[in-house]
């Protein structure tokens, strides 16, 4: 029965009491919605009272509101053991902040003699109800720890029961004590809310964070003169702390992102292994072609004669790519007179690489500047940017036996058999240039 | 002039050209003042150019952590910073636009300057130094196209080098061979090749970098020293204080650029420009492929290149390099009017030959 009346009943009626009293409040009193200020009757010891104290207090209602209104997420939360152990070491802390300003603020209320001119004897009765609320709250926590975790399945329910209309106290009536005496008296003072400074809760000054400060003081001309100054130097600390943390928080964005990128840049790409694989695979072969390259400027330095290709694979229309003495591109061609056909491919224009294929006029084309040369006697087309004839390869024909079949000099002197069937067999080369000794 | 006169008025010259006195954070910084007025948004252009500089030393730095110099290796380095290293497409492309960006704030920033007369006494040394940087911006320009080791680069670097070599076809005797000695002096060997990389590698990464700072040092203290040029006939009617509000602006200017060089890199590959087989690795024994050009900012003298005879050219632009040079002498006395008109002539011939140079060419060609 008398659990009945203070864990349904007197819930009840304290929200009653606190809605109602609130609107009446609010409608018939409006400039009371607040603490009444005490902050120039006193103002060494309220820093070290109020602040410590609304620091403590806000941080553990905020711990109890969340774990109301989202217990689902909160206690999936308290299930990490570290998560756990530290909100209750935060709470415990706060809890000792809040009654270390509170009992501060206590002794001030009583000690100072202006204080004491404004104080009601119902600020005595809240701040006493505050002290006990908090010193239960806070052996509770030490006596039965891990609240924040087990409390989402008992105070949780047992509360939206209550806004639900549904009321169970089945949740809270064997609890010890201790707890009892925490929930009475939450619902006392949320009963007192209207008629107290507690009322200030509904009423909190978010604009004071955003507005210009204003200093309260005694008016006279030297002080009306200080806090000009006074208003002018706050105001302008305020733009710069406003400054300040605009630019340092975008600069820690900033730094975070790019820092983020940065950092995986230098660390580089995750080891695929298909892709890695492929990789080393193109590596190895771009080294084979550089390692092929290097032989070839070798054999020209050391042999007399380098294979270019078989007799019977040259074409008349299309050119066969290698690389002559002087490490420039060259191109054989099959002649018309079934001769073979050398003639350098690098462009007397500006060197680039000319083509390999042989138009309907017997030429072939520089495709950088477009110069047009006759394969047979290597000149450019007139009007060409190459102005110099290509020039033209010494070869050799080379039987299986290693005889020398046929062969021609740069000139084009041509000397040996001109036998095609003879030269089925044979491989072509080029040849030394006679050196032209410096 | 006896020598005690000579060494007095060498005195004077420098005196007036770095005076002293304004050596110090109060004048060159404190005291400065930007004038304002119609032509006010070229006093940027130097200040973009710097920062795309910067743009290229960070992102220079970063692409340095994968590159590799050689032959066998470079191509496939670069393509393992496109393809594998998480950012490294974004990285190669900023480096890749921001030189463009960079070469283009740089040749606004020329005409502009000309325009603007900003050469005038005591500015000469701003002057000199300034074209001395633009030689150093397009040597960067040069040198950087051949890291990547595709066929564009080499084959453009050949062109390019070759063309030295062309020089020798005018000179006399003995001398004719002087040019291809200096041509390969620079390429390291008889062909392009891995020690023309290495050379190119060191140029394009240490020494122009350390010359352009070197350079630009002067440059900038020669500005900050003489200030702003006023830039119109008349007196500007308001001035704006350097520091902070047109350094602010400044600022504000090279967010914008960031933004613009973020969002292009993050979404326009430098290479979607041309046609892929160009960007296919080196290969020595191939021919070479079609539309070999050089990078858009070499088309003003590309494609004349191509079309005018190579002595036009040369005479040319050896002309063009002495009257830039000797530009605060040369142009001492001629008004605002006349150099605008200049500016702006050049400004259209750069614009018309590198959008369309290649339609001029084929024009001509056909």
């Amino acid at each position: 029965m008398v659990d009945a009346f203070l864990f349904i009943g007197l819930p009840y009626l304290a929200l009653v009491i606190c809605v109602v009293g609130c609107i009446w409040r609010s409608r018939y009193k409006k400039f009371s919605m607040s603490a009444r200020s005490s902050q120039f009757l006193e103002d060494g010891k309220l820093l070290f009272g109020s602040l410590p104290w609304h620091i403590g207090i806000i941080t553990i209602l905020l711990g109890h509101l969340i774990a109301a209104v989202v217990p689902r997420v909160w206690s999936s939360l308290m299930s990490v053991p570290a998560i756990l152990f530290s909100v209750e070491a935060i709470g415990v802390a706060c809890s000792l902040l809040a009654i270390v300003g509170l009992t501060t603020l206590i002794i001030r209320r009583i000690t100072d003699a202006r204080v004491q001119a404004v104080t009601t004897s119902m600020d005595l009765v809240v701040v006493l109800l505050l002290m006990a609320q908090i010193i239960v709250g806070l052996l509770t926590a030490v006596f039965y720890p891990y609240g924040a975790n087990w409390s989402t399945g008992t105070v949780v329910p047992y509360f939206w029961g209550l806004v639900t209309l549904h009321p169970d106290m089945s949740y809270v009536t064997g609890f010890p004590m201790l707890f009892k005496l925490h929930i009475i008296g939450a619902w006392i003072l949320i009963a007192l809310v209207p008629f107290t400074r507690l009322m200030h809760v509904l009423a909190v000054p978010l604009g004071y964070i955003f507005r210009a400060p204003q200093i309260v003081l005694w008016n006279n001309a030297r002080r009306r003169r200080v806090a000009v100054e006074a208003t002018a130097r706050a105001e302008s600390r305020r733009d710069f702390i406003k400054g300040a943390v605009g630019v340092t928080g975008a600069t820690a964005l900033l730094a975070l992102g790019i820092s983020d990128k940065v950092l995986t840049y230098f660390k580089g790409p995750d080891p695929d292994p298909e892709a890695e694989s492929a990789l080393l695979q193109k590596k190895l072969e771009r080294l084979q072609q550089t390692a092929e390259e290097r032989q070839i400027e070798l054999e020209r330095q050391k042999n007399a004669m380098i294979l270019v290709a078989r007799y019977s694979e040259l074409e008349e229309s299309q050119g066969k790519y290698f690389i002559d003495y002087a490490m420039a591109p060259g191109l054989a061609f099959l002649g018309k007179d079934s001769l073979p056909l050398l003639i350098s491919a690098k462009c007397t224009h500006l060197g680039c690489t000319v083509g390999s294929q042989v138009n309907s006029e017997g030429q072939i084309l520089c495709p950088c500047h477009v110069s047009y040369f006759n394969i047979v006697t290597g000149e450019p087309n007139p009007g060409a940017p190459a102005k110099v004839p290509l020039p033209h390869l010494a070869w050799a024909l080379i039987d299986a036996n290693g005889e020398t079949i046929a062969s021609a000099k740069a000139s084009g002197e041509v000397s040996g058999s001109s036998d095609p069937a003879v030269f089925a067999q044979c491989r072509l080369y080029i040849t030394q240039p006679v050196s032209t000794s410096i | 002039m006896k020598l005690h006169e000579i060494v007095k008025n060498t005195e004077t010259y420098v005196a007036e050209r770095f005076p002293v006195e304004k050596m110090s954070y109060s004048a060159m910084v404190e005291k400065k003042e930007v004038p304002v007025h119609r032509v006010s948004w070229a006093y940027y252009m130097g200040g973009l150019a710097l920062y795309f500089f910067s743009v290229q030393v960070v992102t220079g730095l970063l692409l340095l952590f994968y590159y590799q110099p050689t032959v066998s290796d470079a191509h496939a380095s670069v393509e393992f910073i496109t393809e594998h290293v998480p950012g490294g497409a974004l990285v190669r492309n900023m480096h890749a636009w921001a030189s463009s960006l960079m070469i283009g704030a740089v040749m606004i920033h020329l005409l502009t300057s000309f325009a603007m007369k900003a050469f005038a006494k005591p500015r000469e040394i701003t002057w000199v130094t300034g074209v001395m940087l633009l030689g150093i911006t397009f040597a960067l320009g040069f040198t950087g196209y051949l890291l990547p080791w595709h066929q564009v680069a080499v084959n453009a670097t050949k062109i390019g080098l070759q063309s030295i070599e062309e020089v020798g076809q005018y000179l006399p005797g003995a001398m004719a061979e002087w040019p291809r000695i200096v041509k390969e002096i620079i390429q390291g060997e008889a062909a392009v090749g891995q020690a023309t990389l290495s050379r190119f590698f060191a140029l394009h990464v240490i020494i122009l970098p350390l010359s352009i700072i070197g350079v630009l040092g002067m440059h900038l203290l020669s500005v900050q020293l003489h200030g702003m040029s006023k830039g119109i006939d008349g007196t500007p009617t308001r001035h704006e204080k350097f520091f902070p509000t047109f350094f602010m602006k400044d600022l504000s200017v090279w967010g914008v650029a960031f933004i613009i060089l973020f969002v292009i890199s993050l979404t326009i590959p430098f290479e979607s420009l041309y046609s892929y087989p160009l960007f296919e690795p080196f290969n020595s024994k191939g021919s070479t492929p079609d539309g070999i050009k050089p990078e858009w900012y070499f088309y003003f003298i590309y494609y004349p290149l191509e079309l005018l005879p190579y002595w036009v050219i040369l005479v040319g632009s050896g002309l063009l390099g002495a009257i830039l040079m000797g530009t605060p002498w040369i142009f001492k006395n001629t008004s605002r009017k006349t150099l605008q008109i200049l500016a702006i002539l050049a400004a259209i011939y750069l614009v018309v030959m590198t959008v369309f140079g290649e339609q001029i060419y084929h024009m001509f060609k056909a």
